[in-house]
């Protein structure tokens, strides 16, 4: 059955299972905003104990469950009271944090029916961020794709590029920023690989007067000098990490080390879907206006949906942003595209969903990449954004329920698709989003006359210029 | 170093016209130096002798320059004959283009969808507080409005002409653009719009400048865009540019990025620019239900400031303040202060300020803010400044850094060095001005390309 990894300072906690065995009913579905699914439950958050079942048991009933639930994802529970998704999610975390995240739960359902909360978030993603970002027709990809009898699918690009700051990290970093003061709470922290969701939190930090510290691996320092000093010229305080690989996914357990330690005057602004419950259904819902907006502007473009939805997969923060909306519409077709680095076969690639096995990473069940001892695997990827030895849960889920399809795209593939695209459209994607778009070669061939593809494209590509010159030899 | 004439701000010069058309022509003819001046010797104006074109302006005039492209006395068309009939033939299709029902919705288009319009007009509210507090008044102090002209594709306003201007060459028929470019801004936008609309493109760019903005260059490259190096810095880069243009008049467009140069250049570009203006009047009105107080732009030849600028030309209420840069301080001869110490004369083919010393020969300027670097200024600020319409300070190369340090850690936006300029100078403008007034500051780029610059400088380690 599922092999569960050994992540450094987690293990499943006993509460957390016997909670399955008390769970009651399943929230109903779709809500405006970012606002999670009402849950109309009595008491979500008791702490007694009752005896606990044997966890691979539990396991498989999960499973039951969803299968039971179906091809029909409207009765899909995204995620249940407990933050799973089928098997996966869930709370995998020390007693310590429970509070704190129960607390979190609580408070993001509140905003739910907080008007206030709502009009000022929508006022700073309008006026601070720049929103909407706008669904651009790709003429040039477009006629790149079309085939010699003149047909081919329709591309069109969702900017989230054009945001402050240059990617879709921010929609999540602003809203995470405004709940974090609601809850009176003055010291963030966050986790970083290159540095965007670091600088996006120093930005957002800056922006409300929040003490901030970010936690980034001693070797990506060094590989990202400039982003380092980004965060420093906005205020943040940089700690670098050196244990481990002195990598993100270390960077990610030293910021969980330090919000146990702090935990009542500190708030932990995870960068992805991933993590322990709520924060996959939180940075989910926070970054669903990116595919909210979407439906909006393709029925005042063309009068319809998306065909298909394409987005790069590191933690899957971005593509759960565009997906989400979604996913009750089964016409509607979902891709994600992970990093295969140097090639699946090499060892050397970030391919969660593709060659990775199910455990348990930074407090979430998910697919992962681990050896046979349950030790992760260092995954490589030239786009730092996408370099995640895991993914998040909803992704796993949504991958074995068959609702999303995944692929996986080289480093080399990638590069061609980062200069492709400069070329004829004379916007710099990010490596992380030229991921996405290297995979519309393979794509675009396989699809209908007229089909309309939206792509997430989540990030500009300044940032990556430097690494890019060298490969590509302009 | 010869000294520059040191002109008395705020005073109009005297209207001996006879003696300036004199002067004019002892500044051009005594460029030894043609690096700088592709005009030579050959010397051309069509304009009705000075001596006939009225100081005082109608509204006309104000809001458009009259039909050769003078504001005032500056502007004009001071090029040799080749270049008469091209630039004729292009104002001719800028003037179709402005009411073409069909260029106007490709450009609406295209700038909402590609370039991110419109620009939101952001309350700064940790920046006004900040001015609050200092001022220790007990009152609310002015009300600090931010155009984010930062958030454009490319990161600055310099997308907006690029964009319409390309559109305009691929009408022409021209397969190929030219363009000349200081910190890159300009040469990324370029690059850009040709590669959207499939246009070779040629940038030229100073061998100074291009060490400083490194990761623009790069940038342009990736677009596809040609970089030409130029033995100094913008102004030289801009006349090779030019002379390239004249070389190839049959195929080429040159693009250009500010509003210098031959008319119909500055009102093209001031015009393509105007729709900063445009949106934060109507967001203005959205937000505060009035216009806004003050409005405040950096001025390297003017761009951006006109951009902001124009629609309210014709409010009298309505401050215009522009800042240039003073680089190392006025007194050092290392800065780009041509509004504040320069002369009239003939540069790139207008009449306008410009830094030249007694024998007409131009300056070197100097700024930290790369894109401020020019020793002219755009004929139509010219005109502002000397009908009293615009009033202009400058901001030294410290006082932008520590702005740019400021707005970072206060609103957690890294402005460019040149909108820097314009945010140094609220440290002397707010306390002048009264409570609830409403500032706009147009910034008018992100300090990305800047970071380099800033780590160079030694900024301490601790910010907060």
């Amino acid at each position: 059955m599922a092999t569960t990894g050994t992540a450094s300072t987690f293990r499943p906690s006993i509460s957390a299972s016997s909670r399955l065995t008390t769970h009651l009913r399943s929230p109903s579905s779709k809500v405006p905003n970012f606002t999670p699914p009402p849950l109309s439950r009595s008491r979500s958050f008791s702490v007694s104990c009752t005896i606990a079942k044997d966890p691979t048991f539990l396991m498989a009933e999960a499973e039951e469950k969803t299968k039971a639930a179906g091809s029909d994802p409207t009765l899909w529970k995204r995620p249940d009271s407990f933050g799973r998704f089928g098997k996966f999610g869930g709370k995998y975390v020390p007693e310590t944090l429970m509070h704190a995240l129960s607390e979190l739960e609580t408070a993001f359902y509140s905003l739910a029916t907080d008007d206030e909360f709502q009009r000022e978030l929508a006022g700073i993603l309008k006026d601070y961020v720049g929103r909407e970002s706008p669904l651009y027709f790709a003429e040039r990809l477009t006629e790149h794709y079309r085939r010699e009898n003149g047909q081919g699918p329709l591309i069109y690009l969702k900017r989230e590029d054009l945001n402050h700051t240059g990617a879709h990290k921010i929609n999540n970093a602003v809203a995470q920023a405004l709940l974090a003061k609601r809850l009176g709470k003055k010291r963030i922290i966050a986790e970083t690989g290159a540095g965007q969701h670091g600088v996006a939190t120093a930005t957002v930090c800056a922006r409300f007067g929040l003490e901030c510290i970010i936690y980034m691996g001693a070797q990506d320092m060094e590989r990202q000098a400039l982003n380092v000093f980004r965060m420093r010229l906005l205020g943040a305080e940089v700690r670098g990490v050196h244990s481990g690989t002195a990598t993100l996914k270390d960077a990610t357990s030293e910021a969980i080390r330090d919000w146990v330690t702090n935990v009542e005057t500190t708030h932990y602004i995870l960068g992805s879907v991933a993590g322990p419950h709520p924060y996959p259904m939180m940075v989910r819902d926070f970054h669903a206006v990116i595919g909210k907006e979407t439906r909006r502007q393709a029925m005042e473009k063309w009068g319809g949906k998306p065909d298909v939805l394409v987005a790069c997969v590191g933690g899957g923060s971005n593509a759960m942003g565009l997906f989400h909306e979604f996913v009750d519409d089964a016409e509607v077709r979902m891709i994600g595209v992970e990093a295969a680095g140097f090639g699946l076969d090499s060892g050397k690639h970030a391919a969660t969903l593709t060659k990775g096995d199910v455990g348990v990473l930074h407090g979430a069940m998910s697919y992962l990449l681990q050896d046979d001892d349950g030790q992760i695997i260092e995954p490589h990827s030239i786009s730092a954004g996408l370099d995640y030895p895991g993914v998040g849960p909803e992704h796993s889920f949504l991958k074995d329920m068959g609702r999303a399809e995944y692929y996986s795209v080289t480093d080399e593939e990638a590069l061609e698709a980062f200069k492709r695209v400069s070329r004829l459209e004379g916007i710099i994607p990010a490596l992380e989003t030229s991921h996405a778009l290297a995979h519309l070669e393979k794509l675009c061939p396989t699809l209908p006359d007229g089909a309309r593809v939206v792509l997430n494209f989540s990030g500009r590509g300044d940032k990556d210029v430097q690494t890019a010159i060298k490969y590509l030899e302009v | 170093m010869s000294s520059t004439k040191i002109q008395v701000r705020g005073q109009p010069l005297p209207m001996v016209l006879t003696r300036n058309h004199r002067m004019i022509n002892s500044v051009v003819c005594g460029v030894q130096n043609k690096r700088h001046h592709y005009v030579s010797n050959v010397l051309r104006t069509i304009d009705p002798p000075l001596g006939s074109v009225p100081t005082r302006t109608d509204d006309s005039q104000f809001l458009r320059g009259d039909g050769n492209g003078r504001f005032g006395r500056f502007g004009g068309k001071f090029v040799p004959e080749t270049l008469i009939s091209p630039l004729k033939y292009l104002e001719d299709e800028f003037n179709f283009v402005l009411s073409d029902h069909e260029f106007q919705e490709e450009l609406t288009t295209a700038l909402r969808d590609y370039v991110g319009r419109e620009t939101p007009l952001y309350f700064a509210g940790r920046l006004t507080e900040h001015y609050k507090n200092i001022s220790q008044t007990t009152g609310g102090g002015p009300e600090i409005y931010l155009k984010r002209e930062d958030l454009s594709h490319c990161g600055s306003h310099k997308i907006n002409n690029a964009l319409a201007q390309a559109m305009i060459a691929r009408r022409l028929g021209c397969s190929r653009v030219v363009a000349a470019t200081g910190a890159g801004q300009h040469g990324v936008a370029t690059a850009a719009a040709c590669a959207k609309l499939s246009l070779e493109c040629t940038v030229f760019m100073g061998s100074t400048d291009i060490e400083k903005q490194s990761s623009n260059v790069l940038s342009m490259k990736l677009l596809g865009a040609q970089v030409k190096s130029v033995e100094g810095t913008f102004k030289d880069a801009s006349s090779e540019a030019i002379r390239n243009w004249v070389g190839n008049l049959e195929t080429t467009y040159y693009l250009s990025g500010t509003v210098v140069g031959p008319h119909p250049s500055p009102l093209m570009v001031r015009e393509f620019q105007s729709v900063i203006g445009k949106e934060t009047r109507r967001q203005a009105n959205q937000l505060w239900g009035g216009k806004p107080d003050v409005l405040v732009a950096c001025i390297g030849s003017g761009s951006n400031a006109l951009g902001l600028f124009h629609e309210f030309v014709g409010d009298e209420d309505v401050r215009l303040v522009g800042v240039e840069a003073a680089g190392l301080g006025l007194d050092s001869g290392k800065h780009s202060a041509t509004l504040a110490v320069g002369d009239v004369g003939v540069y790139h083919g207008s009449m306008s300020y410009l830094l030249q010393d007694d024998q007409g020969q131009i300056l070197e300027p100097h700024s930290v803010g790369v894109g401020l670097e020019y020793p002219g200024v755009g004929p139509e600020i010219s005109f502002l400044k000397e009908t009293g319409r615009a009033e202009f300070y400058t901001a030294t190369d410290q006082e932008a850094i520590q702005a740019c340090m400021l707005l970072s850690r206060l609103e957690g936006i890294i402005p460019a060095l040149e909108a820097s300029h314009a945010l140094a100078f609220l440290d002397k403008l707010v306390p002048t001005l009264r409570d609830g007034t409403k500032v706009v500051v147009n910034c008018s780029g992100r300090g990305d390309k800047d970071l380099d610059i800033l780590i160079q400088r030694g900024m301490p380690s601790s910010l907060r």
